[in-house]
């Protein structure tokens, strides 16, 4: 029986490396450095494009 | 690695390269420490359970879900700069005792930014931006606002020099909030991509620190200005964004009370001051602080479930399904290479924790080039330079940390201060139980 269950199933590690992403402390807390809850403007962009 | 975890009887393994994410019960916790070589309890387990567990963990090994290797990628770092910071106001019309800024004036004088130097600071930025075309520029202080007419005259000309060179510039204003009303609080709503507003929660606790030129506490001074731009503001970009310090580590209690008005957006950060301090945050808070998040992460849930009185909470927000590339999370903080600070006579610092440290000058708006000694060493920061963050399980979402921070803290850009790693740490697993629950809730 199975035990583990998988809650997340991320994209494969990429390392596109673009460079449009925000610069990490424009964002709320100035005095931390966090990058695990940005978005990556290439895809969100990309979406709107395809979503047009 | 695969970082072994519980939030009260909910248990996960972590995979930290693959960034996968899985539930699972005590004894799969157990017996992943045994095959990683750590420390372990299976004593009165039968073999052939932990057999059957191992089995199962080797086929998620094999779908590349668990102990995936480790991914050395160094990041690739080029010299556009995208965004910068301009101190508009080295002056404040309060007096929080815990400001990093010196009040305001950062140990130096109380200067107001002119629009020669903010102009030449857009120019700057838009030259030295390359192909980029999205530029964000931020508005800080002291208190910016008491420069304002600056800062319009800036986004005026930011914009229009952005269309000839086909850039779209993002403004941001950090904002104490005593001046923010009337016209300047709708202008500021049409212009500004997001705004930070500085609050630190329960009135008692906001007026214990963040005091007016008169020694007086300044909630009631700004808490009307604040509600009301947030209930102006629509869906657009805004935060709440307090501080906390020794005083009230019971700091859930902040979050909820902003919630509770309506200020739902919300960052609270621990204070950065030196260990003389009187707000200084010691070693020995840690266990009270970690388990505060846990209380946070609680009453989050709660509201979640029962969908009321909802707000979001910056370091609880997680997207491990998207998210960006590993090329950004290894390259750490862009201070000092694609992030500046200018403060107001248009001298150039690698962030604005760097303001006026002359060992960290970098160069200056008008003087159009950069100090290539000081960017070098922003530039080669990675979270491969820095060993202490092998072995994290949260590497990947903080980077190694803020450049100033380590740099104060501990003399080394490569050394991260331990109390912000123990802090991220326990706020990330909070973050991964909420991914886990809302999972569970969207069904």
């Amino acid at each position: 029986m199975a035990k583990i269950k998988l809650v997340a199933t991320p994209k494969k590690r990429t390392s596109v490396g673009c460079g449009e992403c925000r610069s990490t402390c424009q964002s709320a807390c100035k005095t931390s450095c966090t990058v695990g809850n940005q978005n990556c403007e290439k895809l969100e962009r990309e979406a709107k494009v395809n979503n047009k | 690695m695969v970082h072994t975890f519980n939030i009260d009887d909910r248990y996960y393994l972590f995979d930290v390269e693959s960034s996968s994410l899985h539930v699972c019960d005590k004894l799969v916790t157990e017996v992943v420490k045994k095959m990683q070589g750590e420390e372990y309890d299976l004593s009165g387990v039968d073999s052939t359970v932990i057999e059957e567990i191992e089995k199962e963990l080797n086929e998620i090994k094999e779908q590349g879900l668990l102990f995936s290797k480790e991914i050395k990628t160094l990041p690739i770092k080029s010299n556009l700069v995208k965004a910068l910071c301009l101190h508009v106001c080295h002056d404040c019309n309060l007096k929080c005792k815990y400001c990093f800024a010196g009040q305001g004036n950062y140990k130096g004088a109380n200067e107001y930014m002119s629009f020669e130097v903010a102009k030449n600071a857009v120019d700057f930025l838009i030259a030295n931006s390359g192909s980029r075309e999205i530029l964000e520029m931020d508005f800080f202080g002291g208190e910016p606002l008491m420069n304002m007419d600056v800062i319009k005259k800036t986004v005026e000309y930011a914009k229009e020099e952005g269309k000839k060179a086909g850039k779209t510039f993002l403004f941001t204003t950090t904002t104490n909030g005593l001046l923010l009303d009337g016209e300047t609080a709708s202008w500021l709503n049409d212009e500004m991509e997001n705004v930070v507003l500085s609050i630190d929660g329960r009135k008692e606790v906001h007026d214990a620190v963040r005091a007016t030129k008169t020694d007086k506490g300044s909630y009631e001074y700004i808490i009307d200005n604040i509600k009301n731009f947030v209930k102006n503001r629509g869906d657009k970009h805004y935060y709440v964004r307090g501080t906390f310090t020794n005083k009230n580590l019971d700091f859930a209690n902040d979050v909820t009370a902003l919630a509770d008005m309506g200020l739902t957006e919300i960052s609270l950060e621990p204070v950065v001051t030196k260990e003389d301090d009187e707000l200084y945050i010691s070693k020995e808070m840690l266990p009270k602080i970690k388990e505060e998040y846990k209380r946070l992460e609680r009453e989050y849930l709660k509201r979640l479930k029962n969908k009321e009185r909802l707000f979001n909470f910056f370091h609880f927000a997680i997207d491990l399904e998207n998210g960006v590339c590993l090329n950004k999370r290894v390259s750490a903080c862009g201070a000092g290479n694609e992030y500046f600070s200018v403060t107001p006579c248009g001298d150039i610092y690698p962030c604005h924790q760097f303001a006026n440290n002359k060992d960290y000058l970098m160069g200056n708006v008008f003087e159009k080039k950069l100090n290539e000694d000081i960017r070098k060493v922003f530039k080669e920061t990675n979270l491969l330079s820095k060993p202490t963050c092998k072995d994290c399980f949260a590497k990947y979402h903080c980077s190694g940390g803020c450049a100033a921070n380590n740099i104060n803290f501990n003399g080394d850009i490569n050394k991260p201060y331990e109390m912000t790693c123990e802090m991220m740490k326990a706020r990330m697993e909070c973050a991964l139980d909420i991914f886990s629950q809302k999972k569970e809730i969207d069904g």
